[in-house]
């Protein structure tokens, strides 16, 4: 019954959510002349965090450096205003799917503990692999793929290739 | 004609705006199909769920041949996009540890925003996860540098590095992936149901 | 009945829209080729080449000289050995045949020089531009008369007999002025002295202004580098 409860999540068909997610990138493509991304605010928001904490650290720093601009904000981003929409497009699908509250997605197997460790962890590795690839599933894989880029293709395949060889380690997690 | 914005056709204060309301899109297509799910998306790696794939895959392949037959009639310019750069062992390498991270974490970073906005605690986790990697990274920077830099092939397209025509390339993909769908169905019977 | 056969239109949908996908798929690889038009359409191409506009006489172009115009680039489209022997100051020496190399776009496609095509005559330099502008590189302009002209109306100005208008005396004083600033002393009519003169000038300016000027015009691609993520 527990399980029946948990279990309402009623989403699009994949085909369907994939057909409008083509349609989305050709249209992105057609008015902007470049694809949808997701790493790239995070990446804004720390440097924004690492130029207010220490500006001289930031203009030092090779990495950042190249983001800090004294006359602009690295907030004031193409990226950023697509990041603050697709919160506001995930909560609008969420509140009318009633999907929205509080809580932990794990598998009954693993504490929740565990699920927020592996999550911070994956997370720390995934910030780290966007940063060495340009570019993360969305950026550099699904955009990329979209215009043939050779970076794209191989970026997407490292990414699912080195999951599903790493699949076997992290399968109490998930089932 | 296209794009719209580098040519001047749209002016570049526009761009904001369209940028959230692409975004608000983004998201709502990815929260909708399901993408705010950690385990749903991690079900593609355990064959209970192939809806990234299927997503992901339907997606590129819908774009790929809307692109083409724009590019074809002339409503876009398929030279003028932005065609993401390749830094051979840059993607390899970072693909690989995005490839663990998503394995482990249920991930990704536009799947963990649209997570976010409903509330997943986790995916708030991973975020600040994406966050602190990242900062890693950039303290780290001079390590990651020759590969974050080197093996630079310049922004490439399979076209060029593979010397294959794109029209017949997407064709045979097109068929790949649909034989993929259909093997993942048939896999997906087999593997013991899971309820998330 | 409808009920069933929507039914059994429904469990054959995923095959349908596989069928359409492929089927859009192979259409791309059976359309028919063509080869794309580059550059600016033929009925632009015609309102330009009649306009004209393009064309700067050679009372202006001294004049700019004179004036040290900074957003002027002469382009010689003669031959090496012709230019070589005597060019307009601080020219350039592309070669008709040269004209569409990537070495000749920087100077060419950009947006902050004037192009002054020239040669012998116009005949040349109308070619060059006609090339150039099809392929819609901006600002340019061809000498009119080129070279020749320049020799007649500026090294060289022909003197205005007394039954002239007022004006041609006017004109004849003003190119004798740009004459004598291009190194003809007068009244001694040499012909040759300017040649050295100029060559003199020649290598001096172009070594001085030529390389300031090969500032390539950023492609189209205005995009920020930073892509998706």
């Amino acid at each position: 019954m527990k399980e029946k409860k948990q279990n309402r999540h009623v989403y699009w068909n994949p085909y369907f959510g994939g057909f409008l997610l083509g349609i989305l990138i050709i249209f992105t493509f057609f008015i902007t002349g470049r694809g949808l991304g997701a790493s790239g605010a995070m990446k804004s928001s720390v440097v924004t965090i690492v130029d207010d904490v220490s500006h001289e650290h930031a203009e030092q720093s090779a990495y950042y450096s190249k983001f800090v601009n004294n006359d602009k904000s690295p907030m004031n981003n193409w990226i950023v205003f697509e990041t603050l929409g697709v919160l506001i497009g995930a909560f609008v699908s969420g509140a009318l799917a009633g999907r929205i509250g509080w809580r932990v997605q794990h598998s009954p197997k693993i504490t929740r503990r565990r699920r927020l460790i592996f999550a911070f962890g994956g997370g720390i590795l995934f910030g780290i692999g966007a940063q060495i690839a340009r570019g993360c599933t969305s950026g550099a894989a699904l955009s990329g793929m979209a215009v043939l880029s050779t970076g794209g293709f191989i970026t997407m395949l490292a990414i699912f290739g080195t999951a599903y060889l790493f699949a076997y380690f992290f399968r109490k997690n998930w089932i | 004609m296209g794009p719209l914005i580098p040519n001047e056709l749209i002016s570049f204060e526009w761009s904001s705006i369209i940028a959230i309301i692409i975004g608000m899109f983004f998201g709502f297509i990815l929260e909708a199909s399901g993408f705010s799910s950690s385990r749903k998306l991690a079900g593609v790696f355990y064959g209970y769920d192939f809806a990234v794939l299927k997503v992901f895959f339907t997606a590129a392949i819908v774009s790929l041949i809307g692109l083409l037959y724009m590019d074809y009639l002339g409503y876009v310019d398929m030279s003028s996009l932005y065609v993401h750069p390749t830094y051979l062992w840059g993607a390899i390498i970072g693909g690989g540890i995005m490839g663990i991270g998503f394995v482990a974490g249920g991930f990704c970073p536009g799947t963990s925003l649209s997570a976010v906005a409903i509330g997943k605690i986790d995916a708030i986790v991973n975020v600040i996860g994406i966050m602190v990697g990242i900062f890693i990274f950039s303290e780290l920077y001079p390590l990651f540098e020759p590969i974050y830099n080197g093996y630079f092939q310049g922004n490439i397209t399979l076209i060029d590095s593979l010397g294959v025509n794109p029209y017949w390339f997407v064709f045979i993909l097109t068929v790949v992936a649909i034989v993929m769908f259909a093997v993942t169905d048939m896999i997906r019977k087999r593997v013991k149901k899971v309820f998330y | 009945m409808v009920n069933r056969k929507l039914v059994k239109f429904l469990s054959l949908r995923y095959k349908i829209l596989a069928a359409i996908l492929i089927v859009l798929a192979g259409g791309l690889v059976l359309l028919p080729k063509y080869e794309k038009h580059e550059g600016i359409s033929p009925e632009q191409l015609l309102s330009n080449a009649i306009s004209p506009e393009r064309y700067i006489t050679t009372d202006e172009l001294a004049d700019r000289i004179i004036n040290q115009d900074p957003s002027l680039l002469l382009i010689d489209v003669r031959d090496e050995n012709a230019y070589k022997k005597y060019s307009l100051p601080s020219a350039v020496n592309i070669p008709l045949k040269k004209i569409l190399e990537d070495d000749s776009e920087s100077y060419l496609n950009q947006d902050e020089f004037d192009v002054i095509l020239f040669s012998n005559d116009n005949f040349h330099s109308d070619q060059a531009w006609l090339l150039c502008n099809r392929i819609d590189y901006k600002n340019l302009y061809v000498l009119k008369g080129g070279i020749n002209k320049w020799f007649n109306t500026i090294i060289n100005p022909k003197k205005p007999t007394e039954n002239m208008a007022s004006n041609a005396f006017e004109l004849y004083s003003l190119r004798k002025a740009a004459s004598m600033h291009f190194g003809v002393a007068y009244p001694k009519k040499v012909h040759k002295q300017p040649v050295i003169i100029k060559k003199a000038s020649v290598a001096k300016t172009s070594t001085a202004i030529v390389p300031k000027k090969i500032i390539p015009k950023k492609k189209k691609k205005k995009m920020p580098t930073e892509g998706g993520c």
